[in-house]
């Protein structure tokens, strides 16, 4: 029985092994398209469910079109830095667009918390917006460590540096400023959170293309 | 006061001519309102306005917007590249995830007006151009062909760099038709369509659509032609190759299945003659002789109690109309005393009509008819057609004893009455005619007639020391010669015609033949009557004379004259010979003939046949069927022709 555990404990630790193994060096960047797609698919399945949410409360709350001008939408991410176009997208390093994904995946985890918090507690809307808004809150948490693990396989394969901080830390989560968000109206909120979640698909796919093009670019 | 009342009217007048003035007068332009905005690429965008009413100034229209966040207002950079009222954005001023604030100002000299704001976000109002190079070819698979589409994006649109990620569509629909069917082919920018129609000619569209934008408008038609696959022409005269043999299996099999009745029904089997011994190929040989004598059963009689049956298979009825009719004559020297039955007296014996001849008959009559024959004539004889029955059994009988022949038991049931009637007449004597003259003829038909025992002939005519067949000839041709001495005393023309009819010459010779007294036929003509007395156990039916103002005697054949009841009608069906009864005098009377109907194929020899009477002897008369009414039979009725 002892001799079980140990075996047990054995293959726990050992990590899930990829299809092929670590020597061969085209198997790897096979893999890094895996899962560069699949953190693509995540993102677009996110920002699926922020498009239809922000319909869901446009229907609700009504907001004349003066106002979608007037909010001026002083979301909370605005303080983060983020390509415009796609010179300035493709002008970016690897590494800087690599932080800025993380950055808006970071600051997105509390806010969309806290909104699926007052959905629930909210009873105007229904279930199935409730529901929504909780797969959106987990999907950033999702999304984040699916990037975070592309990051590391990119930096594994010297495609970037490691100067891409982890943004894990509880220091990046301070960075942001939690205050912000919480002034937010929850239409703004789900407003800001689509322009985000479209950003960083964009900027998904541009990495994509940019290091492993020949896999459907 | 009428002056000043002309003038207040004249200044009304002014005053309402002054507000038309006014109308004229220009005014603020109308409020233009902003009607879209797109981007090709996601990375420039254009807008377009509607304008108002230009207030009949010349108005000018200014489009300003604002960014997000900034207070900053901007003129549009671009009035001219995208058309009129419109404003175009490039690629310095565009600024994506960004919120335009967009106006449009009319102006004129008057002033000016502000349309209505619209905010818009460049990611969302992404409409790409057509996808460009769209090539359709025909490809084959296994020999089906299919169309393989193939495009590319619209040039401006990035896809390259992950910028844009577009999503095709394609549609296709046959010339002339108004459906298209649509296919929806994702990110590749090939697509295989299949299910084509042969020769058919096909159009082909694609479109594209950024992931969160607006469809792009149809890329120019395409056209291509699908090859002629399936060769309809072939194809439909495989389907009715295949058809046609199928139902020509079908029928094939119906008629093997059937070809039994079938045969039967195309090709009715031809019956043959039912001669026993009778060889086809002698006869086509053309010897008669041979084909008589393979006739002539060795056997026959048949001293053995032998199958009557069988015998009567073999013979044939031989009616012999006229010569019947001749004997039957009562005033001449019917002397083969032969009543011929009533030719009419025929049941379906088939054998029978080749043998109907009277003159067969009549020799039939004066030889002792073997029981084997079957005469379904039936002879109810009284009186003096019995008399002449009598006769002729007479005869018969002797020659039966003569040739030692088929005692009276060796009559079957079916012939029931000649037995009876050989054994009470032996005291007639036979005195056989002889006339050579006439034997050929008569031998002739009498054997081409019928197979009626030969013996009985001869031994009638003849000595009984003959062999049976030249019995049969002799006594054939002896009977001919005898029966055509009634024919010479009752000249009679129509039966010598019928007589000739069968070849008759002797016929003629015949009637003019001496009368033949010497004829002494036994036959139980004239006026005697004889009465069927009784069937007695060896079925021999006997007769006995019935007491008539009718002379007895003489001979059979007797001409009668006045009623004459030596016919035989027919034997009913209590074996009664049915005698009819004539009230003429021409009649002849013929050797009662009996026929049993029991085989279809056994001769008659009184059966009455105008065809078949031999020449020797009888008339043939057509076989008439009358009942007598009281039970008589005249078997001279059958012969029309006039015996005297």
């Amino acid at each position: 029985m002892l001799v079980c555990l140990v075996f047990c404990g054995k293959l726990t630790t050992v990590d899930a092994a990829p299809l092929c193994t670590n020597a061969q060096a085209g198997c790897h960047v096979l893999s890094l398209a895996n899962l560069f797609d699949r953190v693509i698919q995540h993102s677009a399945r996110m920002h699926g469910i922020s498009n239809d949410l922000h319909s869901e409360f446009e229907v609700y709350f009504l907001p004349s079109k003066n106002q979608i001008g007037r909010v001026s939408r002083n979301c909370h991410t605005s303080s983060i830095l983020t390509p415009n176009g796609k010179e300035n997208a493709q002008r970016m390093a690897r590494e800087e667009l690599t932080e800025v994904i993380l950055k808006l995946l970071v600051a997105w985890r509390d806010p969309l918390w806290h909104f699926h918090q007052s959905m629930a507690h909210h009873h105007d809307f229904n279930n199935f917006s409730s529901n929504k808004s909780l797969e959106m809150s987990d999907m950033v948490h999702e999304l984040r460590k699916g990037v975070q693990k592309v990051v590391e396989k990119m930096q594994m394969l010297g495609i970037i540096s490691n100067s891409v901080s982890n943004l894990a830390s509880p220091e990046a989560l301070l960075a942001s400023d939690s205050a912000e968000w919480r002034l937010m109206k929850d239409y703004d909120l789900l407003y800001c959170f689509r322009r985000d979640s479209n950003k960083v698909q964009n900027y998904l796919k541009i990495l994509k293309c940019r290091i492993v093009p020949e896999h459907g670019c | 006061m009428m002056k000043k009342f002309g003038e207040v009217i004249l200044l009304l007048l002014l005053l309402s001519f002054v507000p038309h003035a006014e109308v004229t007068r220009y005014s603020l332009p109308g409020k233009p309102a902003l009607t879209r905005c797109r981007s090709p690429e996601k990375e420039t965008f254009t807008c377009w306005w509607e304008p108002g009413s230009d207030g009949g100034l010349p108005t000018t229209y200014a489009l300003y917007y604002r960014k997000e966040n900034s207070e900053m207002v901007y003129e549009c950079p671009d009035y001219h590249t995208a058309g009129k009222n419109s404003c175009f954005f490039n690629k310095n001023d565009t600024s994506i995830w960004v919120n335009y604030n967009i106006t449009v100002v009319a102006s004129n000299a008057l002033g000016s007006t502000f349309s209505d704001p619209v905010d818009i976000d460049v990611v969302y109002i992404v409409k790409p151009n057509p996808p460009e190079k769209v090539a359709v070819t025909v490809m084959e698979d296994k020999g089906w062909p299919f169309l393989r589409v193939s495009w590319e994006p619209p040039h401006k649109a990035d896809t390259r760099s992950g910028w844009i990620t577009l999503i095709y569509e394609l549609r296709v629909k046959l010339e002339g038709e108004n459906e298209w069917e649509m296919h929806l082919a994702g990110q590749q920018k090939m697509f295989n369509i299949f299910s084509l129609r042969s020769g058919g000619r096909y159009l082909v569209q694609v479109r594209c659509k950024p992931d969160h934008g607006f469809w792009s408008e149809w890329s120019s038609a395409s056209h291509i032609k699908v090859p002629d696959y399936f060769h309809r022409e072939r194809s439909v005269w495989i389907l009715i190759t295949v058809f046609f043999a199928f139902i020509f299996l079908i029928v094939s099999w119906c008629i093997h299945i059937n070809s039994h009745s079938l045969k039967h029904c195309i090709l009715p089997p031809v019956p043959g003659p039912k001669i026993r011994g009778f060889d086809k190929q002698l006869l086509k040989n053309g010897k008669s002789e041979d084909i008589f004598s393979a006739l002539v059963v060795s056997d026959f009689p048949p001293t053995s109690s032998s199958n009557y049956e069988d015998l009567l298979v073999e013979y044939l009825e031989v009616y012999i109309p006229e010569e019947q009719e001749l004997i039957l004559e009562e005033s001449k020297d019917l002397q083969d005393g032969c009543l011929k039955p009533k030719g009419s007296t025929f049941d379906s014996d088939s054998g029978r009509g080749s043998c109907d001849s009277h003159t067969l008959l009549m020799d039939k009559c004066g030889e002792a008819k073997d029981d084997g024959r079957q005469t379904d004539q039936d002879g109810t004889q009284t009186g003096s057609e019995a008399q002449r029955q009598q006769a002729a059994w007479e005869q018969e009988a002797l020659t039966y004893a003569h040739e030692d022949m088929i005692s009276p038991d060796m009559s079957s049931g079916r012939v029931k009455t000649w037995p009876s009637v050989f054994s009470p007449l032996p005291q007639y004597s036979l005195s056989p005619l002889n006339q050579p003259s006439s034997l050929e003829t008569a031998k002739q038909h009498c054997l081409s007639d019928s197979l009626f025992p030969p013996s009985s002939l001869s031994s009638y005519l003849t000595q009984p020391g003959q062999s049976t067949k030249e019995a049969l000839r002799s006594s054939c041709s002896d009977f001919c010669s005898s029966n055509k001495q009634p024919l010479l005393l009752h000249p009679q023309p129509d039966a010598r015609h019928q007589l000739q009819a069968r070849s008759d010459v002797s016929i003629s010779s015949i009637s003019h033949k001496e009368a033949p007294a010497g004829l002494q036929l036994p036959t139980v003509r004239s006026t005697e009557y004889v009465e069927v007395h009784t069937v007695n156990e060896e079925d021999m039916v006997l007769l006995h004379p019935v007491p008539s103002g009718h002379s007895h005697g003489k001979g059979c054949l007797q001409t009668h004259q006045g009623e004459d009841y030596s016919k035989v009608n027919g034997v009913d069906k209590n074996n009664v010979l049915l005698l009819q009864r004539e009230v003429m005098e021409e009649q002849v009377d013929m050797c009662p003939c009996e026929n049993q109907d029991a085989n279809g194929a056994t001769e008659s020899y009184c059966t009455s046949s105008a065809q078949k009477s031999i020449p020797c002897i009888h008339t043939a008369l057509p076989v008439q069927e009358e009942k007598a009414v009281n039970g008589y039979v005249d078997t001279a009725t059958m012969f029309p022709l006039p015996i005297h």
